[in-house]
């Protein structure tokens, strides 16, 4: 009896296991837009990473990408769902479909284009150094980060930037918050970020009043990952053509301080 | 003051994906454990080489590393659309947890003494009969401490769901770094994993004491 029960189970389990397995093997020629069109929703990608995507009182994301990616579901007539994902794993996210684009202020950099169909660019933006005021002064060039504790977010576009300078003794945390965090701290002299997020996160008014931006090591673009092979790649690059004629984007990017790319 | 307010707020919800996750995965993998120790013990070599192959590799890699696999494994492989993030947590624990159960369910049987067995067959009992009524009891009364040792463990190993970005008390607490820029919150969490383990401490130690009117 006890056999036959365990019997019954291990070839109700194998079955389960082979018809999960055999089970609709799509073929990957279907348009990625008709396949997002078809589930009714985009699945954004994002972190909490001001101004280009945050939560604001109630919950609900916000900020420059967070508003771009709604006007853009709004034109393909489906609903942007915001997930917040990490950032680390965002390509694996991506090529399983558990998202659809990542779409947070990221860098065009070689490992995005490698990894992702990339739409045209849309932002600019600047990797920049950030210190305590005090010190700001003295940090005008890049022969003055020698011998400084350097945090950088891993991974990062700042990272790069580091690396191209020949600077390999940097410390690389999780995200830019916390490498922001541990220049307010003083567990590091200064922290590598995007001039984006030094304008919004530090200064006066801000909950790091005492940090300022000293310099700008590199500019780069930001742009939107999808799919590689991904028709959305080109439709979202006609819906941005045309934001950026009649003026919504502009309007956008002067709401949260950014500075648009147009390429004719 | 109204900042830790918010803080223990936010924990809380974090820490109800916990206690779901918790449970679901209880309720699956206790049961499931069951068919798997069945298998491992069966006299049907084949069965037998199967279940504990499955043992091995789910025992043998991480449960992080498979986690990920459940959660992207069906999109990357086999182009399915994406499951529920939480449900892929709750198929991962389960089926990695029953698998530990299962091991601690053998030994519990194997080390009851033949002569129960013998006694049981002696009084006309049928093999069915004689597990459910004469071993499996004695086999909960000795599997219970190994059991709350695992179940303790299971506590903290919900903080891996965080990899496929399920928002659980971790993840809550270590999101106020990035958008608050305090740390605090991350070390608070201690506190409802601490507090929860000590209520299941209690609990099993109670359960112990209920079975210890019979000896096995």
């Amino acid at each position: 009896m006890k056999k036959t029960f365990a019997l019954v189970l291990a070839a109700l389990t194998t079955t389960a296991c082979l018809t999960g397995c055999s089970k609709a093997k799509q073929p990957d020629t279907a348009s990625d837009l008709a396949y997002i069109q078809d589930k009714g929703t985009l699945v954004v990608a994002v972190t909490d990473y001001a101004p280009m995507d945050y939560e604001d009182e109630n919950g609900q994301w916000t900020g420059f990408d967070a508003e771009f990616a709604r006007l853009v579901a709004e034109q393909l007539g489906v609903e942007a769902e915001f997930i917040e994902i990490d950032w680390d794993r965002k390509f694996l996210e991506l090529n399983a479909k558990t998202i659809d684009c990542i779409w947070n202020g990221m860098t065009i950099t070689d490992e995005v284009t490698l990894n992702t169909s990339c739409s045209n660019p849309y932002v600019k933006n600047a990797q920049v150094v950030v210190t305590n005021v005090n010190d700001a002064g003295n940090y005008t060039s890049a022969e003055d980060l020698a011998g400084l504790t350097l945090a950088v977010e891993s991974g990062s576009a700042g990272e790069t930037a580091l690396k191209e300078l020949e600077i390999t003794d940097y410390v690389a945390v999780r995200n830019q918050s916390t490498a922001l965090m541990e220049v307010a701290a003083g567990t590091a002299d200064a922290c590598v970020i995007d001039i984006t997020m030094a304008n919004a996160m530090t200064g006066e008014g801000t909950s790091y009043a005492n940090l300022s931006k000293c310099m700008e090591l590199t500019s780069e673009e930001y742009g939107v990952g999808f799919r590689k092979g991904s028709d959305m790649t080109e439709k979202f690059n006609e819906l941005m053509a045309q934001m950026m004629e009649d003026g919504t984007l502009d309007a956008l990017a002067e709401k949260y301080e950014l500075t648009l790319v147009k390429n004719g | 003051m109204e900042l830790f307010g918010t803080v223990s707020l936010e924990l809380l919800r974090g820490f109800g994906q916990t206690l779901e996750i918790f449970f679901l995965t209880l309720a699956f993998a206790i049961p499931l454990g069951l068919p798997i120790c069945f298998g491992s013990m069966s006299k049907f070599l084949p069965l037998r080489i199967l279940t504990r192959s499955i043992v091995w590799v789910i025992r043998g890699t991480p449960l992080m590393l498979q986690l990920i696999v459940v959660f992207f494994g069906p999109g990357l492989l086999f182009s399915l659309p994406a499951m529920g993030r939480k449900e892929a947590v709750i198929l991962a624990f389960s089926i990695n947890y029953a698998c530990y159960f299962s091991e601690i369910y053998r030994g519990g049987i194997e080390s009851i003494s033949k002569g129960q067995y013998e006694a049981g067959q002696v009084l006309g009992l049928t093999q069915t009969q004689i597990f459910f009524r004469i071993i499996l009891l004695q086999v909960v009364k000795r599997v219970l401490p190994p059991m709350g040792n695992e179940i303790i463990t299971l506590v903290k190993d919900t903080s891996l769901a965080r990899v496929i970005a399920v928002y659980e008390v971790m993840w809550m607490g270590e999101s106020f770094i990035k958008s608050d820029g305090l740390i605090w919150p991350m070390f608070y969490t201690a506190v409802f994993y601490l507090l929860f383990s000590g209520v299941l401490t209690v609990l099993f130690d109670r359960i112990e004491q209920k079975l210890d009117y019979f000896r096995g």
